[in-house]
């Protein structure tokens, strides 16, 4: 068709037809037409007039970029040189050389540039003298440099110089500086230096002196442009005497500027801070010499100053010298005011008052008036009480022969004592005649009256103050302490002598209170019944004596540091145990219980099963009231101190630095994987404690049999406790498949034990061709369910079913602990048959170590090695009180062992065990296990040899 | 110290706790105090310039209990959150937030190297928290008690708690021993006296007892003031020579240590007394109440 064509010549343009006419542009038309134009313009697509969408790229604006895809823009297209960006920079129609400066050089170009002055004033004086003005103003509320008063006379206020007056003529106001200062580029440094001051000062720009401060750092910035120099006033610096201690120029607040405020507020009067290091260079003695050194330069001693120390603007300084001279009079007069004032509440100028001051003035109060003090004299005579402090006591003396007269005069005498002396006069009278009242006139027994009376006396004055809780029997209440002193104190012994006569049938409560008190504290064996009252522990004499010593110390009152230091070879709970006896004792002893007949036995305090000899003597009837002895158990009852067993985790002891108590034994369990463990378990472990405790009190045997043996069998029976009862349970859940297991893992644990190994080698050899067959029908046994004893093995077997009653466990299913228990017990009661088995137990140990060895022939698996490592762990701490389950579970091992063997048996190789253990202490240790095993292969080889 | 020289003067009164301020601590040297009340603020004072320095706020209750470290660098504490708080004392940030209390945490201490925080709950547990590694779990769980914990007390090698079933226990790191001593009454507070051989707790009869801790002998008793239902401070005089408590009607007691007499009491708060602070050095006491001040007492 294309060839058709070229044969044809057309005219005009085609009519396009509908269906020419694509979609898109239909499209385009519709939109151009308006009605997409109402759309919103983020809704608006971009077309071109082929109605397509055009994509510019990915990241140059995706299909609409520009303002509607044209460079065009709301205003419409404007050719503009340069639009910037955010800040509307653009609006910066002219540009000069700013423009392209960045910060540094706009700095060191800043000194170049011309600007306007804010001193420029047409009006002359206005703003710059009003600043003026109160700058000297502020001056004035500072304190001076120079110390020292200086009188208003002296310092009189000169006149304007004549030169002075004479530029004012001229126009010249003050102020302004008159020199211009030449520029150079060697002030930039300077310039920088002079920054640094004014960064000093950049915070104390006070509203007060703003424009004197503008002054100033004008200049400061344009003082290079030697143009403007005439239109500038020189700043007027408030001085401002240098009161720190500071070097020159040093700035402690260099690097933390906003402690500066914080300094400044401790000191009130420096409120433009910023100034007052400029001072004093002008004010100084060498002012001459550093005049024109740049500040914050400092010049070394032996450097001489030159041109290049000189300040760029010394013609300011200079200037500012002047006016300061001028002003320097009334300035100073007027500081000096203030210094005196300042000087009245005793502040030297560049101190200030501590806050705190080490000093203080020792004031000696006069002595204080009791509170209680009555103003009123109390004389002698009418107060009994305050005489016999004075009184001398009398001699004192033994009682007469005479009985009967005895108990008169003391009668007599408490009488006298109680109503004063008036009864004495009375029955003087009364009794002229009676020769057994012979006594009050000097006759016979008048000395022992004499003294029985002060004693009296003495008694009666003392109730007066709180009775002391003393073991003071309630019918004799008068007796304190202080008294009892002076009967005792003075002369016990001859006391106990006048004692040795028996106490007649009616003796007064004093002698009965004296005769007990000496037999407690004096002579106990002067009489045997009443000390055997007082002495509750009379059948052990240490005990007795910390008795004794508890009594003392209990009446001495007050804070109680140590314990009974006698007492550290007891156990904390025995001695726990003694002091709650101790106590009892003495509240029974107060109580009046060991009066003469009456006498609480130990079993009735304590609520103890008594029998064991720490019983408290039971000699006399025991006819106590039993609810007052509960009554005193209720009372000692709180506060009530239980000891249980704790296990603080290793980390804390870590933290607090402690050595952990149980390092080296097994981990804690994880606490309550299941309810049902802690349900299960947790109790056990209390009880474990508590169980302890109670071991430790049934083992309380007398002396003689507490020796190394009864306290094995006290660890012995807390493995127990720890061990029952998981032991039930894993039994119940593993107890088919562990049974074979821990035969011959058992058998493997005594292996290390043997010690001779020749003797052992021999026995293995010997026996091994029985032991194949042994083990043979062993392990068929086991498979079986039946329990094959092994041949050789020579048993005592112990009475079991007789101790199978004992009361300390009734668990039912328990058998196995049960015969642990009674094992135990065994273990204390038949440690005399021990020799007679000595050999047997020998050849005992070797079969084990060579069935062992069998033991590795025939099972080689990984799973018997574990249970190996974790028996002979197991027996390292068999001995050793935990709570740990995985050591119940392994003691399991052991009890079925023990089923099989002799309590005899099982109590040497425990001993082995411990022996072991401490030869080798690492008996957990992988680095164990690994030797045992390596000595289980090298005796296989001698044996083999 | 005789009577005269204990504080009765009102030094200072801080203000700035909305509603009850329920624990005032001091800090080691005695130079500041921490305070937390049930605003769920823990503030910072200078107590003697009455001073308010700063407040911690990240508690989503009432705050309990707080205690800062010797070297003041850090601030624990505690409350009805059930959450332990481990602050940093300059920065007012929590570094870390020891979760795990079933319930409301009454005390909080540091131990004595600041490694350890160990906090006494409702949940009847005692917890140690270790500061030292980033763990946010509990070194130690001690749940014996059978009641609330309401008061804990660290020394060296112990752990002291005091707990309303009754009892005071004595948790002995390095023995690995716990003594349990039966008060028969709802301890409320426990406080170690200075010479750490006594402990003194206050009971709900109203009562302060002081235990000889090596003996568990009750040494004293210290009645005549109210304490019944609330939790509430004892402590002892820096010198041990008095027992300060406070007490329900909003009166402060001083009881003489050995004779256990009233030596001095006066009316120091409008409300309960929560807490009371005596100064480690100076005579001085601090006391919080519910009525929302905090007193400074001196001599």
């Amino acid at each position: 068709m294309a060839s058709d064509e070229e044969d044809f010549v057309f005219f005009g343009t085609p009519i396009e037809r509908e269906e020419d006419i694509t979609s898109r542009k239909k499209k385009s038309i519709a939109e151009a037409s308006g009605q997409l134009r109402t759309l919103a313009p983020w809704k608006q697509e971009v077309r071109d007039e082929e109605g397509r969408r055009r994509f510019h790229g990915a990241f140059s604006g995706g299909f609409s970029a520009g303002y509607f895809n044209t460079v065009g823009s709301k205003e419409g297209w404007t050719p503009q040189t340069f639009t910037s960006s955010r800040k509307n920079r653009a609006e910066i129609k002219q540009q000069d050389l700013s423009n392209f400066l960045d910060d540094d050089e706009k700095a060191e170009l800043e000194g170049n540039s011309l600007g306007t002055s804010m001193q420029f004033d047409t009006f002359g004086f206005t703003a710059a003298e009003v600043a003026r003005k109160q700058v000297e103003k502020e001056q004035n509320e500072r304190p001076s440099a120079i110390p020292g008063p200086a009188p208003d006379e002296i310092v009189v206020p000169a006149t304007d110089p004549i030169g002075v007056r004479l530029m004012l003529k001229m126009g010249w106001r003050r102020g302004h500086s008159i020199k211009s200062s030449k520029t150079s580029s060697l002030y930039d440094a300077r310039r920088e230096a002079r920054k640094a001051f004014l960064a000093l000062s950049e915070d104390a720009k006070a509203p007060v002196a703003g424009p004197t401060q503008a002054e100033a750092e004008d200049d400061i910035e344009l003082s290079t442009d030697g143009v403007s120099q005439l239109h500038k006033s020189t700043p007027v610096y408030v001085l401002n005497p240098k009161q720190d201690m500071h070097g020159l120029g040093y700035d402690p607040f260099k690097g933390a500027p906003e402690f500066r405020e914080n300094k400044r507020s401790h000191l009130p009067g420096n409120k433009e801070s910023g100034h007052k290091r400029q001072p004093p260079k002008k004010d100084g003695l060498f002012s001459f010499k550093t005049r024109n050194v740049a500040p914050g330069f400092g010049i070394g001693a032996l450097e001489e100053l030159d041109a290049e120390d000189e300040d760029v603007y010394a013609s300011g300084y200079d200037f500012e010298a002047f006016v300061e001279e001028i002003e320097e009079p009334t300035k100073l007069a007027i500081e000096d005011k203030k210094k005196t004032t300042v000087k009245q509440h005793g502040i030297l100028p560049g101190f200030k008052p501590a806050t705190n001051s080490d000093y203080q003035l020792e004031r000696f109060d006069p002595p204080v008036v009791p509170k209680d003090f009555v103003p009123h004299h109390n004389f002698p005579a009418t107060s009994e009480v305050n005489h016999k402090m004075t009184e001398l006591p009398p001699k004192d003396v033994p009682p007469p022969e005479d009985n009967n007269l005895k108990i008169l005069i003391e009668g007599v005498a408490t009488l006298v004592a109680r109503c004063g002396p008036l009864f004495e006069e009375l029955s003087r009278e009364k009794n002229q005649s009676n020769p057994l009242f012979d006594f009050l006139n000097g006759g016979n027994g008048h000395d022992y009256y004499k003294r029985k009376l002060w004693e009296a006396k003495q008694k009666h004055g003392d109730k007066i103050k709180p009775l002391l809780k003393e073991k003071v029997t309630p019918n004799t209440q008068k007796m304190t302490a202080e008294s009892r002193g002076n009967i005792l104190g003075e002369k016990p012994l001859l006391r106990s002598v006048a004692k040795d006569v028996p106490a007649p049938v009616s003796v007064t409560e004093t002698v009965n209170l004296q005769f007990h008190l000496s037999d407690t504290f004096t002579e106990p064996s002067s009489f045997v019944e009443p000390t055997e009252i007082t002495k509750p522990f009379q059948h052990d004499p240490a005990k007795q004596d910390r008795f004794e010593q508890y009594m003392k110390e209990k009446y001495h009152g007050g804070l109680r540091t140590k314990d009974a230091g006698e007492s550290s070879k007891m156990s904390e709970s025995a001695r726990a145990r003694e002091r709650l006896e101790f106590e009892a004792a003495a509240e029974a002893i107060t109580q009046g219980k060991w009066g003469k007949e009456s006498q609480p036995s130990g079993q009735q305090i304590l609520g103890v099963p008594g029998g064991r000899g720490l019983q408290f003597t039971s000699g006399g009837s025991e006819k106590m009231e039993v609810s007052r002895g509960e009554e005193t158990i209720e009372k000692s009852m709180f506060p009530k101190r239980e000891e249980f067993q704790w296990r603080p985790a290793s980390i804390l002891c870590k933290r607090f630095d402690l050595i952990d108590p149980y390092m080296g034994k097994p981990p804690p369990p994880p606490r309550s994987r299941s309810k049902l463990d802690s349900l299960i378990f947790m109790p056990d472990y209390v009880k474990a404690a508590t169980e302890v405790e109670k071991t430790f009190s049934n083992n309380k045997l007398p002396v003689s049999q507490l020796d190394e043996k009864g306290e094995t069998s006290v660890e012995d029976v807390v493995e127990v406790e720890n061990v029952e009862r998981p032991v039930d349970l894993y039994k119940a859940i593993f107890s088919d498949d562990s049974d074979d297991e821990e035969g011959s893992s058992n058998i493997i644990i005594n292996q290390p034990q043997s010690e001779d190994p020749t003797k052992k080698i021999e026995a293995a050899n010997t026996t091994l061709s029985r032991l194949v067959a042994g083990d043979f029908l062993e392990s068929l046994g086991k498979e079986l369910g039946l329990e094959v004893p092994p041949e050789n093995h020579v048993n005592v077997k112990p009475p079991q079913p007789t101790q199978k009653s004992t009361p300390q466990k009734q668990e039912p299913i328990n058998s196995d602990s049960h015969k642990d228990i009674n094992r135990i017990q065994e273990n204390s009661s038949k440690n005399d048959a021990s020799e007679l088995n000595h050999e047997k137990r020998d050849t005992k140990v070797e079969r084990k170590g060579s069935s062992s060895e069998d033991d590795r022939k025939r099972k080689r698996s990984k799973r018997h090695r574990n249970r190996n490592r974790n028996g002979s762990s197991s027996d390292g701490n068999a001995s050793e009180s935990s709570d740990d389950y995985r050591d119940r579970d392994r003691h399991s091992s052991r009890r079925k062992e023990r089923k099989k063997e002799s309590s005899r048996d099982r109590s040497s190789s425990h001993g082995r065990h411990r022996k072991h253990r401490s030869r080798d202490s690492s008996s957990k240790s992988r680095r164990y296990d690994d030797k045992d095993y390596g000595d289980g292969k090298r005796e296989k080889r001698k044996s083999r040899d | 110290m005789s009577a005269e020289d204990l504080p009765k003067n009102e030094a200072q009164v801080l203000k700035g706790h909305e509603g009850a301020v329920l624990t005032a601590r001091f800090n080691k040297d005695g130079n500041y105090c921490l305070t937390g009340g049930k605003d769920r603020t823990i503030r910072l004072w200078n107590p003697h310039r009455g001073i308010h320095i700063k407040t911690y706020k990240a508690h989503a209750r009432e705050v309990r209990d707080v205690h800062v470290t010797p070297d003041n660098s850090k601030i624990c504490s505690c409350g009805g959150d059930r959450q332990v708080f481990y602050w940093d004392v300059s920065t007012g940030r929590v570094i870390r937030k020891f979760r795990g209390h079933d319930s409301e945490v009454n005390a909080v201490k540091f131990n004595e190297y600041s490694s350890v925080v160990v906090s006494a709950g409702y949940d009847r547990s005692l917890r140690a928290w270790d500061c030292r590694s980033h763990s946010t779990e509990p070194i130690q769980i001690i749940d014996t008690f059978l009641d609330s914990v309401m008061s804990v007390c660290l020394t060296k090698t112990e752990i002291i708690a005091g707990s309303v079933d009754g009892t005071v226990r004595t948790f002995d790191i390095r023995i690995g021993r716990e003594l349990s001593d039966d008060l028969g009454q709802p301890v409320n507070c426990i406080s170690l006296s200075n010479d750490g051989n006594c402990v003194l707790a206050s009971c709900l009869d109203s009562t302060l007892r002081l235990l000889d801790r090596t003996s568990g002998e009750l040494l004293q008793e210290y009645k005549g003031h109210t304490c019944k239902s609330f939790k509430m401070d004892c402590c002892l005089t820096n010198s041990d020579a008095h027992v300060v408590g406070g007490s329900e009607d909003g009166r402060l007691f001083f009881w003489d240590l050995v004779d256990a007499s009233v030596v001095s009491s006066f009316r120091a708060h409008s409300s309960v007394v929560t807490s009371v602070s005596y100064h480690p050095k100076d005579n001085c006491v601090m006391t919080a109440s519910v009525d929302g001040s905090v007193r400074v007492w001196k001599a």
